[in-house]
């Protein structure tokens, strides 16, 4: 099983060049059951990262090019007249899929985006009065522009607290980016991506997930990140329980990828900007995008032991 | 139904049944054997239900095995009122509880009713092994407890243990500042004297078997001290009583002579100083020199000017009298009363010794010579001192005086009596001890039960009342080295006692030891038992220079605070708080690599820190990793307690190793605070 994981990774960073540890906690944040939401300027490799991962975990997925005129009906479904039988019939929206590429999901409008709301949270939709769970595993890699981008909506702090982790990907290094310039384009690479684990194989490995190890003395210090954050005086409001949650199952994933079947610091400390950046605002910057200073600093002065 | 977490523990049962074994063993010797079985049935009934095999016993045998344990007491005892019925009781409903156990509630009340009948042992005996065992029993009490408050995952007996003592040497400090300043209260209630009727001392009446009975006792009568030398031998006649009253075979004690003493006496001579210390006796005699003074309100001077205690001495007493030895008594004339009772005799007893006594009267008109004859006439004839004297009739003055000539200071000191009497002189028995053997590691008298003694004391006019030891005149060496040389020829001495460490004094080791341990007692006596009331105001007086109870309560209390305040701060701070071993480790280690200039940063992880370690420390690499890896598991892999075991084995060797293998001084190259993991692809 590590072997699969090991490969899942590699096979990823094949695509996306240069990005080795935002590739881990991408898969970190498949494994221990949580949205992805991949943040950059575009052209940076956001729809292709999702896209790898989709591909390599073996998983049904669809992609839904968010935009402004996007309904929500778009997304879950519609019920259409049928003129054969003479009654409705449920004509299932890109939603029902294992994966979900929601691409540029800023770009529609917060109606759109509401209706992606319930079906991360609850695993089901409710469509005409009629709920309807979605498959298992359920997953949403959503990918987005920074908000002061034109033509942006931003999403309200309850859908971005739904998302476990919140990846940047930043420009590629100069190595990573000759290389990129001098083989074949991603796309064709993107294509030639077999799966390397079966659908059975991931649930598998999550249920793995939450047995990992985690020992009081780890559970201690994400409980002291987490007060720190709500008693500092640098961020506007701290950690929800949600988010300390999240930051245990995230660094136990990180974990098994690290091979290990318990959690040290440095597993929480991986992990820990990419669960909280997201949900974290300074006081001092009342428009608010993104805590990662304050991550750091949370890291920097909390004792890790 | 109780939640399965409310179940006594195991552990703590096991210590529950150690502590009922050893709060049981000091009152053994005075129960009868069955209350031992008794407690095997309970305690198995027990073990049986800790496995789950037997139920709790039902209403029905709850009632029977009560009765049961009532009657047994009954049986025993004879009653179910007095303190012997009532702590035999008490031990056995404390073994039948532990059939009522169900919560650790139950448990607790066994605990502190444990804690309560290590307290009642102390009634019967207040020695110093008993002392010290009775501390092993708190320790094993106190196990329980602990036990009991450990969860049952984490049950462990010797840890229990540790802790229970940890606990009670911190108690220590707050046991002594009490024993000094806790008020020493009164009895509220007298209590029914244990055991008063096994223990030997003098009685209130004298016949020559009694005394027999006491020459063969080599239990402690008392001890006492002196300031500067004791007095020699020959001069210490302790005075207890007197007997005054004769029915021909017997002398007895006055009802009169209880009364207050008077001022018809004369002080004479250099005072001597001296303190005693009694055990126990449940009687009122005090041991004082002639002519003895006191100022302890516990005593009075009787009008034989004996001194005596108000109310029986039913523990350990201490007091300091002072005595001139030369006093006179009475010198200025006897009440007629006193001198028609000290010339009573027996009508129809003794006719020969009568007739000795008027023709002496004939031949000594003053009465004085009269007494000198008399004891020249024991020092003449052929008397014979012996522990072993044979059996007299109803004329046991007459026989004792004319046909066996053998006998005891009894026999001596009541034929001298009845002499004279029959004189005329106004006389009287003395009983008491006579003599002592010097402790001279703590300059104290140690005064056996063998060494009572009984001699004469005559009234003459002009003098008072003298003292005469016919014994004196028989055997003198009684009076000046004690009984044992005394029968050195018979062997009688302490026969009854072979194993008596006094009969061995003559072994230089054995007496040594005997002295040493005699001294640890005397002073235990003194210091600790003896530590009441008075001796407390001395202590406070000397100490604190006040003996009011607002101030030295004042005192105490801050004191205490004063104690408890940097105990509070220890335990409050959070780096001093005692944590577990790998905490420990962790700070050691950070504190020796400070002296290295080395500096874990406060978010740094375990991984994190080795890395820059070992950047730093080079050569020290393989230390590092082998305790850094043993440590992370310890922590952080959250094993089974085996595998804690081992892995807690292995971070204390690595961090000896890596301890040792650490440069004294600062390594060559200077280190910089590495960025924390994925800081830059994050940021």
């Amino acid at each position: 099983m590590k072997d699969v994981l090991k490969h899942a990774v590699e096979a990823v960073n094949q695509v996306l060049l240069g990005k080795p540890q935002a590739v881990q906690l991408a898969v970190a944040c498949i494994l221990a059951r949580g949205h992805l939401l991949i943040e950059d300027l575009p052209g940076l490799g956001k729809t292709t990262l999702s896209q790898a991962l989709a591909r390599v975990m073996g998983l049904s997925y669809q992609r839904i090019q968010f935009t402004s005129d996007l309904l929500p009906g778009d997304i879950l479904g519609t019920s259409v007249f049928d003129r054969d039988s003479g009654s409705f019939v449920f004509h299932p929206g890109p939603i029902f899929a294992e994966l979900i590429l929601a691409d540029e999901i800023n770009r529609a409008t917060p109606k759109s985006q509401s209706a992606l709301l319930e079906a991360m949270e609850e695993g089901q939709v409710t469509i005409d009065g009629a709920t309807r769970p979605l498959p298992q595993p359920f997953f949403v890699i959503a990918t987005q522009n920074p908000a002061s981008q034109g033509g942006t909506f931003n999403l309200p702090e309850s859908q971005l607290d739904r998302f476990l982790m919140r990846l940047t990907l930043g420009y590629p290094a100069p190595a990573a980016e000759k290389m990129l310039l001098q083989g074949e384009t991603g796309r064709v690479r993107l294509d030639s991506l077999e799966p390397v684990m079966t659908r059975q194989q991931l649930l598998t490995l999550q249920a793995m997930v939450p047995r990992v190890t985690a020992t009081e003395a780890v559970i201690d210090y994400i409980l002291r990140l987490v007060t720190r954050s709500r008693e500092s005086h640098l961020c506007a409001w701290g950690l929800s329980p949600r988010a300390s949650l999240g930051l245990l199952a995230a660094a136990r994933a990180w974990a098994m990828l690290e091979g290990r079947a318990y959690v040290i610091p440095e597993d929480v400390q991986a992990v820990f900007p990419a669960v909280v950046n997201h949900r974290l605002r300074a006081s001092d910057d009342p428009a608010g995008h993104g805590g990662g200073a304050l991550a750091q600093r949370l890291l920097a002065e909390v004792p890790a032991i | 139904m109780s939640a399965p977490h409310a179940l006594i523990p195991r552990n703590a049962l096991v210590w529950l049944l150690t502590a009922q074994v050893v709060a049981l063993m000091p009152h053994l010797p005075r129960l009868p054997l069955w209350v031992a079985a008794v407690w095997l049935v309970c305690a198995g009934w027990r073990i049986q239900i800790q496995r789950m095999r037997w139920g709790y016993p039902g209403i029905l045998v709850q009632t029977l095995a009560l009765a049961g344990v009532v009657a047994g007491v009954w049986a025993a005892q004879g009653s179910l009122i007095g303190l012997d019925s009532a702590v035999m009781l008490l031990l056995l409903l404390f073994m039948l509880k532990l059939l009522e156990m169900r919560k650790p509630r139950d448990a607790l009340v066994v605990i502190y009713l444990g804690f309560f009948i290590v307290a009642t042992a102390f009634l019967f005996d207040q020695g110093i092994p008993l002392a010290l065992f009775q501390c092993f029993s708190l320790l094993i009490l106190v196990a329980a407890l602990v036990g009991l408050q450990q969860t049952p995952g984490r049950s462990d007996p010797a840890r229990a243990m540790r802790t229970a003592a940890v606990l009670l040497l911190q108690a220590l400090p707050l046991m002594l500042v009490l024993f000094m300043v806790f008020p020493r209260l009164g009895p509220l209630w007298a209590v029914n004297a244990p055991g008063s009727q096994a223990r030997t001392g003098l009685a209130e009446s004298m016949s020559p078997a009694d005394v027999a009975d006491l020459a063969r006792s080599g239990e402690l009568a008392f001890r006492a001290s002196f300031e500067g030398a004791p007095p020699p031998q020959p001069l210490l006649y302790w005075r207890a009583m007197t007997l005054a009253r004769f029915d021909g075979r017997n002398w007895s004690r006055l009802p009169l002579s209880a009364g207050q003493a008077h001022g018809n006496w004369q002080p004479e001579g250099e005072p001597v100083r001296y303190q005693v210390i009694v055990p126990p006796s449940h009687q009122p005699w005090v041991f004082s020199l002639r002519g003895a003074q006191t100022v302890d309100e516990r005593l009075v001077l009787n009008r034989d000017f004996l001194l005596q205690a108000r109310r029986p001495i039913s523990q350990t007493m201490a007091y300091s009298a002072s005595s001139q030895l030369d006093s006179l008594l009475e010198p200025a004339g006897l009440e007629p009363l006193q001198r028609r009772l000290h010339l009573q005799l027996p009508e129809g007893f003794d006719p020969r010794a009568r007739a000795f006594a008027a023709e002496l009267r004939q031949q000594y008109p003053r009465d004085a010579d009269l007494v000198q004859a008399l004891l020249r006439h024991f020092n003449v004839e052929p008397f014979h001192y012996t522990l072993r004297p044979p059996t007299l009739g109803r004329h046991s003055t007459d026989e004792f005086l004319f046909d066996s000539r053998r006998g005891f200071c009894a026999h001596y000191a009541g034929a001298m009596t009845f002499v004279l009497r029959a004189a005329g002189i106004p006389s009287r028995v003395v009983a008491g001890y006579q003599g002592g053997e010097l402790n001279p590691r703590g300059n104290y008298v140690l005064v056996h039960q063998f060494d009572a003694h009984a001699w004469v004391e005559a009234w003459l006019p002009g003098q008072g009342w003298v003292s005469f030891d016919p014994t004196f005149q028989v055997a003198p060496e009684r009076i000046e080295d004690g009984l044992e040389s005394a029968l050195r020829g018979e062997g009688s001495f302490l026969e009854d006692a072979r194993l008596a460490a006094v009969r061995y004094r003559n072994i230089g080791w054995v007496n040594n030891a005997r002295l040493l341990w005699d001294d640890l007692n005397y002073q235990w006596q003194l210091r600790v038992i003896g530590y009441q009331s008075e001796r407390q105001m001395d202590f406070f007086r000397r100490w604190l220079g006040t003996a009011d109870w607002q101030r030295i309560g004042m005192i105490s209390l801050g004191v205490l605070v004063l104690c408890m305040l940097p105990l509070a701060f220890w335990i409050l701070r959070p780096d001093l708080r005692p944590s577990a071993p790998e905490l420990k480790a962790w700070r050691r280690l950070n504190r020796r690599l400070a002296r290295l200039q080395l500096q874990a940063g406060a978010g740094e992880g375990p991984r994190a820190w080795q890395q820059r370690l070992r950047q730093a420390l080079p050569r020290q690499q393989a230390e590092l990793d082998a305790f850094f890896d043993a440590w992370v598991r310890l922590r952080y892999a959250g094993s089974d307690q085996a595998g804690r075991a081992t892995e807690l084995a292995r971070m204390k060797h690595g961090l000896k190793r890596l301890i040792k293998a650490l440069p004294r001084r600062r390594p060559p190259r200077p280190t910089r605070l590495a960025g924390l993991p994925d800081g830059e692809q994050q940021g």
